[in-house]
């Protein structure tokens, strides 16, 4: 026996309608106790993975069990262990509070003896026991949320699920249900919940599992999570630079500094189409020496065939040359005779005709720099990024920081799914209209 | 042969209970439900009643006073509509959410089904009932003694015929996602049945392919049937009444378990 109250293999639901794959080959495990967010954008399956486990949906493929009941097999005893409150209020609005909970309690076979205290411990629970005998329709929204937990808890059951159980509340009441939510968890009730707020999640959540178009993306402890997405993110903007064969130098530097994690490049003038120039380096190397990394770009450019390969290989090497300072392209161009011309590739190769002719126009080569630092305690470290910066001769003309939104989470999880989807990006965008609308 | 069980294992007659009081409680909370049902029926009673007064009605070489024939018609008519618009009720526990809450249950889905479809029934007499003393004092039918005794035979009867369009209701709002398509029920469904049950107009003043269509509507048995109890006349027998309602109540209780299972929870 494990302590996995929940256990999700291969999970997949495919709505035949529309041909829609909402959930994507999903496994996790929830254990006993624990407080487990799924967190993602809307049309990402949160809901349509609650569903599953709720046996509200029948899943398309794969398995999964609920206090060891097979969710295909046994949806009463399922149903029996689980408490649910949905999305949309599901709330009878034209009955009282308590009426509410009775029948709740008469829908899980609850005997009349045990049912009266038990409403109103829940009651007591949710602190509703003075406005139990108003009409629901009389309710505000966080009070209907909060008679909806306490319904959700009236027959005890071993898992909680709250499908955005917050969603639509103002801050004030948003932080009462949390404190209710935590409050559960004391009383050893695993919560699943659903969230779009980054918050919530990071509140509640003992693990939190990020999901997007159906699949996870990430899974770990809130506090490792936190590692990698809390923090500040930094947006320099350059003056123009000359040099630039000599502006990526800078980033080993800016690694070095402690709390710097990632840095991705942007040219301030085209905006994000030149974007994908990410330089994600692994956190398991953090000290690359700058002197290697120059002595072995000289080395390239020194040697026309490795060039040619780093070219055919990496896009980026092209960017880098078409970004490079008249200079630098003309020692290239001298490598270069009409033999291996031949050879490179055709961006380059006009780029380099174009300079061995001598009828290069300066104007292009106007380079302004943005560059996006993500890096721990922004506030502190910023001082030493500019310093860092201005012993390199640049001149910085703007400086932005701000606490990463779920945007630049979610950039950060999906950065490598973005740059290979990029000609899927509008296929996905239709992909969540439809998954929308079918919702609806 | 497709096995019938009306009375299977997993019927929770607890939860049975609750929904049919959940359903009655519901009518008595909303005064200007109970009001617009019984002052709807009064004012086609009026109507009716009033336009038909010069025609004398004759039914098995006996006259029948237009009033309470009409009476009686109506009141049968109420069970109709108020079973039917009862029905579609569940249309709007689907959208407003409360569906889902049942249907997340470890209830049955027929366990919903019943509860439901007793309770609108029941809520259908009651009001029926209603509307059948208040004529009666209002002088649409003759007073005596075994006016009681008619009243109380109507209660089960009304109960028969109203399981089998409040089923039709259900039926029907198990697959409708909006409220816009209840006028085309209103049009296609209630007011067909209405029209070809001889509710208004004796089956036999009738012309000969209208009097072929009436025979063909189920409803046409239980107005018989109202009559037979309430005036003392009918057009068919008895035992064709009953077994026309009865099995009509038990094809849409089959039919409702069905379509209770299929109905979706997200929609």
């Amino acid at each position: 026996m494990t302590d996995n109250i929940i256990e999700v293999k291969n999970l997949t639901k495919i709505y035949n309608e529309g041909n829609i794959l909402a959930v994507d080959n999903i496994s996790f495990e929830i254990q006993k106790g624990e407080i487990f967010a799924l967190l993602g954008p809307n049309g990402a399956g949160k809901t349509t993975t609650i569903s599953m486990l709720a046996t509200l949906l029948t899943p398309t493929e794969g398995e999964a069990t609920v206090n060891t009941f097979n969710i295909r097999k046994d949806s009463k005893s399922v149903r029996k262990s689980i408490g649910i409150v949905f999305q949309e209020p599901s709330l009878d609005s034209d009955m009282k509070g308590r009426e509410n909970l009775e029948l709740h309690a008469i829908l899980y076979g609850m005997p009349k003896k045990e049912r009266r205290d038990k409403i109103n411990e829940v009651l007591k629970l949710v602190n509703l026991e003075d406005k139990a005998d108003l009409y629901v329709k009389n309710y505000s929204g966080g009070m209907k949320r909060r008679l909806e937990i306490a319904r959700g808890l009236i027959h005890e059951p071993e898992v909680l699920f709250l499908d955005e159980p917050t969603l639509g509340l103002d801050p004030q009441t948003r932080r009462k249900i949390w404190e209710k939510i935590k409050g559960l968890n004391q009383l050893n009730i695993t919560i699943l919940l659903t969230t779009h707020y980054m918050e919530e999640a990071d509140e509640l959540a003992d693990r939190i599992c990020i999901m997007d178009h159906g699949k996870i993306i990430a899974m770990d402890t809130s506090e490792n999570l936190k590692k990698k997405l809390s923090g500040d993110i930094i947006d320099l903007e350059f003056e123009k630079i000359e040099n630039r064969i000599e502006f990526p130098q800078i980033f080993p530097e800016i690694m070095k500094i402690e709390g710097v994690r990632n840095i991705s490049l942007g040219d301030s003038k085209n905006n994000q189409e030149t974007m994908p120039m990410n330089i994600n380096l692994p956190a398991n190397m953090p000290n690359i020496n700058p002197e290697m990394i120059q002595a072995r770009m000289r080395e390239i450019m020194s040697d026309p065939k490795k060039l040619l390969n780093a070219w055919k290989k990496f896009p980026m090497a092209t960017q880098m040359f078409l970004d490079a300072p008249l200079e630098a392209k003309k020692q290239i161009a001298k490598l270069f005779d009409d033999n291996l011309l031949e050879q490179v590739p055709d961006s380059i190769k006009t780029e380099l005709i174009k300079i061995k002719k001598g009828d290069y126009s300066e104007e292009d080569t106007d380079f302004e720099p943005k560059i996006s630092i993500s890096c721990e305690d922004g506030g502190k470290q910023l001082p030493l990024i500019i310093q860092k910066i201005n012993k390199n001769n640049m001149k910085i003309k703007n400086v932005n920081m701000h606490r990463p939104t779920l945007e630049d989470v979610f950039l950060f999880f999906t950065g490598d799914a973005i740059r290979e989807e990029s000609s899927n990006r509008i296929k996905n965008i239709k992909k969540f209209i439809q998954m929308r609308q079918l919702r609806k | 042969m497709v096995k019938i069980n009306i009375l299977p294992k997993d019927l929770n007659y607890n939860v049975v209970w609750m929904l049919v009081r959940r359903e009655i409680v519901a009518f008595w909370r909303s005064k200007a439900r109970v009001i617009t049902s019984i002052a709807q029926g009064f004012l086609f009673l009026f109507i009716f009643s009033a336009g038909f007064a010069k025609f004398p009605i004759v039914i098995d070489g006996k006259v029948i006073e237009s009033t309470s024939y009409v009476a009686s018609g109506i009141c049968a008519m109420a069970i109709l509509f108020m079973g039917i618009f009862g029905g579609l009720g569940l249309m709007r526990d689907r959208l407003f959410g409360f569906m889902k809450e049942l249907m997340a249950s470890p209830v049955s889905r027929r366990t919903l089904m019943f509860g439901k479809t007793f309770g609108v029934a029941i809520q259908t007499v009651i009001q029926s009932v209603i509307f059948l003393i208040v004529s009666i004092i209002f002088g649409f039918f003759s007073l005596d003694i075994g006016m009681i005794w008619r009243v109380l035979t109507i209660i089960p009867i009304a109960l028969l015929a109203s399981i089998g369009v409040v089923g039709l209701g259900l039926i029907i709002s198990t697959r409708l996602r909006d409220f816009q398509s209840f006028g085309l029920i209103q049009t296609f469904i209630v007011m067909p049945m209405f029209w070809l049950s001889g509710a208004l107009m004796p089956v036999n003043a009738m012309d000969e392919w209208m009097q072929i269509a009436m025979r063909f509507n189920p409803y046409t048995y239980t107005v018989d049937l109202f009559r037979m109890v309430l005036l003392g006349v009918s057009l068919y027998p008895i035992w064709l009444d009953l077994l026309v309602m009865t099995s009509f109540g038990l094809v849409m209780i089959l039919i409702g378990a069905w379509s209770f299972n299929k109905m979706e929870i997200n929609q």
